[in-house]
């Protein structure tokens, strides 16, 4: 070990302009061997062009990256490896054709007269993958992996070129909760072999549990550090935000009404073994909870339309609806905001209000298929205004704002055709603090007016901040329902995994 | 207009000024242009219209995210069908298929039975000899026919006749009459005949052939005809000639157009709607690639024409050069300046009105309709516009059908334009044009994007960078190769200039 006090890894000063905008300006950072520094901050705060700038994908205009404590000019990808800094991407930069070796070894294969030289590859993947913990064979074609196996290849091929700092940007946003808990013991794993890891999460309870150290920044200024005994959630929302969040989740008890949405014997065609069977109030929250990968999604699919019900009946207001497709949803009043909004609710590059008025022009055409623009215009100015979406005007082109207004673009698209059941999967991923709050407040109000609102969410403290009652899945079915006062994280953890001794307490 | 199409719009406009002036004797004169002579300018504008609606078809089905490489053959194959539906036949009265029953003997053997239908004394006109033949019947027969085996082949006619030749054993014969009396043209009055006997009624553009065993034979179009009992007294257009006489037969035949314009117009539209139904519903029902799709289309559809017309050039003739032909190839005057031998017209060619009508019909649906929002939309994220409430599929197939549809348009017009069209050739590699012009005018491949504006303008550059080549006499071996380098620069500059406004935008928006 170097001496103590030399990080292995510093930043000093460091700002970086782009016409108009200060993206970072005067920031430190600094990360000693074997530690994992996470770095969190809302969308925007700077944290992505900080991790740029030490990948080696932008310079910097002002101040030092040092090294051991000399100072490196990290002005390609290239220089950042040698110098032993390592980039895992958010969206994963391997070859899905290639085996495991091949794409480990991929750009720099070690090769005999000009071929290449395959028992070589196998040979140094082994080593690799055995020092990960990653358990197939270098042989095996990458598309035969899942994406927590992929990013192990990842973290596999940068310890390969042997790095000594890697940079994990938002590395569990695409993984299951069993994946996840494999790569934290890979980074634990890795800091005690002596690499030190920059994580970056939104995911607040990860970071908590995973680093030594965290760094906040806000505004692209540092906005505090956290030594490990001062990490904590408030801490962090403190930092991030800016103010004190006392009561992020402030939920009050609303009036409940009737039953809007039932379902009964609901065989989707992902888990046809298993029967789904609730039901839902006016002006209630539903949280569904589960693992990823326990059906989830897939049944707010069935519930939408886009996935035929392979049997069982779905009522609204005591009406059975035929869900051959979205339509059917749509016209029984019921909305759903994807997972992924960018592959399903949004078509980003069309503008605020042609998202918005989307799925509502069927509804308000005129005479001949014509489009009522008075009232495209009108709803999209009343959403714009009622969400507080942030955006120059509702011409702007979705992709260019942030992805908790996007978020709300796409809540607008349903909230303009007044639904009466509101389904959201996922409504807070990847998107900052600051909208998510917002994205809160806006559920309970959705309820308040008489919504049924029913969401997914795989952060715990969400499900347990938001819901009225809690519907726990676990591989295709529902293990449990908790009311409000039965909610712990433990409660929940059991359910999920189907573990089901807890007897769940019907009460519709 | 958004900033995309002002682009192709500002080529356009550059490519037209330096058109101007490199096709003038000087700077200052720039009527003296050979480009801005007025029958250059027409036959571009022509070409825009036909090449544009093309262009505008296969926009469609590129916002969707697709393509159709089937335009080209579908150009051919309307132009053959309306052909084919639009064909004219002239009948003579009373045919018959005929050989002679031995080597020079004067026994004709009819296939069918001609027993009431001839009758002795008749006068038959026999084709396919050296000379048409005149006949005369002397004795009619019916007869059993049998093959060699004694299969029954059916009741035949024996004819004996008067007036073979050595020459004629097989062929075809019809029956002629002769001429009461007639009239030659003089002043307002009309040529006209009077005959006798014949079977049908004649009206106005049935034919006559006239025949004269050693004057010849002459083909003459009924203006007008009327009949008194078996009397037939019929006006025609043209002038008997000097040389006419009571010694020349008459044969008249009917003009049989096997379907109404507007009937075969239909067909061939409708034919080519159902082509572009199945190409969407193998797009979205059977999930195959629409460049898989449309290329089979493409060989099939260029096959199937040559195949129907048996590879035989198909024209219009001047069957149709009063009615549907003009369409095509006629023009709207306008001016006319100049005197004498030196006067000049400029009109609009017909083809621009079909082009404006359809040009501003689709910039309604895409811009002002559900529809053409929906188009907009699938082409940009299908999954999210199906997430939407969208009926993609439905939406995708329309585009299939709008895109055929108006190559089946472009196909019609292209064919009245030229006349005559030949299977092989008709119409090759049309959709690349189109695909250029649509490229050009800001649709983009990855699908979601474009306007009508821009496709017409694309058109319009690609019409242009043609007539430069033709005027500036460039060896046109080159033309392919100078539409395709500015087609290359064209969506170079544009990929560029929205990288370049995507940045800025991308900066303006992490400000705010």
């Amino acid at each position: 070990m170097p001496e103590v006090d030399t990080p292995l890894l510093e930043v000093r000063k460091i700002g970086k302009q782009f016409p108009g905008v200060r993206a970072l300006h005067d920031v430190d950072l600094s990360v000693r061997q074997a530690e994992v520094l996470a770095v969190i901050g809302e969308n925007g705060a700077g944290k992505s062009t900080l991790m740029k700038i030490l990948a080696g994908v932008q310079m910097p205009d002002r101040g030092q990256v040092l090294i051991d404590g000399e100072t490196v000019t990290l002005d390609s990808v290239k220089a950042s490896l040698d110098s032993g800094v390592a980039l895992i991407h958010q969206e994963l930069n391997l070859a899905e054709n290639l085996q495991v070796g091949e794409n480990i070894y991929l750009g720099r294969e070690p090769n005999r007269f000009g071929f290449i030289d395959r028992k070589q590859i196998n040979a140094d993947a082994v080593k690799v993958l055995e020092q990960i913990g990653l358990a197939v064979e270098p042989t095996t074609p990458l598309s035969d992996l899942s994406i927590g196996q992929r990013q192990m290849v990842e973290i596999a091929k940068a310890m390969s070129v042997g790095a000594r700092v890697l940079i994990m940007d938002e590395p569990t946003s695409s993984l299951s909760s069993a994946e996840a808990e494999r790569l934290f013991e890979v980074v634990k794993d890795l800091r005690t072999r002596g690499v030190s890891v920059i994580y970056i999460s939104h995911r607040l309870g990860e970071v908590k549990a995973l680093s030594n150290r965290v760094v906040v920044l806000r505004d692209g200024e540092n906005a505090g550090v956290l030594g490990s005994d001062e990490i904590t959630h408030d801490n962090m929302v403190r930092l991030m935000v800016g103010r004190d969040v006392s009561q992020f989740y402030s939920r009050e008890t609303l009036p409940i009404g009737d039953v809007v949405l039932s379902v009964e014997g609901l065989r989707t065609p992902t888990w046809p073994e298993h029967e789904i069977a609730f039901s839902i109030r006016q002006g209630e929250i539903v949280g569904i909870a589960g693992l990823v990968g326990a059906g989830r999604t897939e049944m707010l699919r069935t519930l939408f339309g886009v996935d035929y019900p392979v049997a069982g009946t779905v009522a609204v207001a005591g009406k059975k609806i035929d869900l051959k497709s979205p339509i059917a949803a749509i016209e029984a009043g019921i909305a759903l905001v994807p997972e992924d909004r960018k592959l399903n609710g949004l078509v980003i590059d069309m503008s605020v209000r042609h998202n918005i008025s989307l799925a509502a022009l069927s509804r308000n055409r005129l005479a001949g298929g014509f489009l009522n623009r008075a009232i495209e215009n009108r709803d999209t100015t009343q959403m714009i205004r009622d969400l507080r979406i942030k955006t120059p005007n509702d011409a702007q082109i979705t992709r260019f704002l942030s992805g908790g207004n996007q978020q709300k673009v796409v809540l607008g698209k349903w909230l303009s055709m007044m639904p009466k059941i509101l389904l959201l999967d996922e409504p807070t991923r990847g998107i900052d603090v600051g909208a998510k709050q917002e994205i809160y407040q806006l559920m309970e109000k959705l309820a308040k007016e008489g919504l049924a609102v029913l969401f997914v969410s795989s952060e715990m403290e969400e499900i347990m901040g938001m819901s009225d009652r809690t519907i726990v899945m676990h591989e295709g079915r529902i293990t449990g329902e908790l009311q409000r006062s039965e909610l712990s994280e433990e409660s929940i953890m059991q359910l999920a995994t189907g573990n089901a001794n807890k007897v769940a307490t019907v009460t519709n | 207009m958004n900033a995309k199409s002002l682009g192709i719009f500002g080529l356009l406009v550059m490519l037209f000024v330096f058109m101007v002036l490199m096709t003038s004797d000087s700077w200052t004169n720039i009527f003296s242009s050979t480009f801005l002579q007025s029958n250059n300018l027409e036959n571009l504008l022509r070409r825009v219209s036909m090449y544009g609606l093309l262009g505008i078809g296969v926009a469609f089905v590129i916002i969707t995210g697709g393509i159709d490489l089937s335009v080209g053959s579908i150009v051919c194959l309307a132009g053959c069908l309306l052909g084919i539906f639009l064909q004219v036949d002239y009948q003579p009265a009373s045919v018959f298929e005929v050989h002679r029953a031995k080597v020079a003997s004067d026994m004709l053997l009819v296939h069918g039975n001609a027993d009431g239908v001839y009758k002795v004394g008749d006068r038959l006109r026999m084709y396919r000899g050296r000379q048409p033949a005149l006949l005369t019947v002397q004795n009619v027969e019916p007869v059993q026919l049998a093959d060699s085996e004694g299969e029954s082949l059916g009741i035949g006619t024996v004819l004996k006749v008067q007036g073979l030749t050595r020459d004629e054993d097989s062929g075809q014969v019809a029956k002629a009459f002769e001429i009461l009396d007639f009239g030659q043209a003089q002043g307002g009055q009309a040529a006209w005949v009077r005959i006798t006997g014949v079977p049908f009624e004649l009206a106005a553009r049935d034919r006559i052939a006239f025949f004269h065993p050693s004057l010849g034979l002459k083909d003459l179009v009924v203006r007008k005809a009327s009949r008194e009992g078996e009397v037939s007294k019929v006006e025609f257009e043209q002038a008997l000639g000097e040389r006419f006489s009571k010694e020349w037969m008459a044969m008249p035949t009917a003009r049989k157009q096997r379907m109404a314009i507007p009937i075969a117009i239909m067909s061939v539209l409708g034919i080519a709607g159902c082509l572009g139904l199945l190409h969407g519903l193998l797009v979205t029902r059977v999930h195959l690639q629409p460049f898989v799709v449309t290329l089979c289309g493409l060989l099939i559809y260029r096959g199937i024409s040559r195949w129907l017309v048996d590879d035989n050039p198909v024209g219009f003739g001047i069957e149709y050069k009063e009615t549907l032909s003009p369409l095509g190839s006629g023009k709207l005057s306008l001016f006319e300046w100049g005197t004498g031998d030196s006067v000049q017209t400029f009109g609009v060619p017909y083809p621009l009105f079909v082009f404006l009508f359809a040009a501003v019909i689709a910039a309604v649906f895409l811009n002002l309709t559900i529809w053409g929002r929906y188009l907009l939309a699938l082409g940009s994220n299908e999954e999210a516009a199906r997430y939407s409430g969208i009926r993609t599929e439905r939406v995708t197939i329309l585009a299939y059908v709008i895109c055929t549809i108006s190559a089946a348009t472009g196909g019609i017009l292209f064919a009245l334009d030229s006349g005559s069209i030949s299977p092989s050739s008709f119409g090759n590699f049309y959709e690349l044009y189109a695909i250029a012009a649509a490229v050009l005018g800001g649709c983009s491949l990855r699908g979601g994007e474009g306007s009508i504006f821009g496709v017409i303008a694309g058109t319009a550059v690609m019409m242009l960078l043609n007539n430069l080549i033709l005027l500036l006499k460039i060896p046109d071996r080159l033309e392919f190769t100078i539409i395709g380098l500015v087609i290359l620069l064209g969506v170079t500059l544009d990929e560029t200039v929205r990288r370049i406004a995507a940045r800025r935008r991308a900066m303006k928006s992490a400000q705010s």
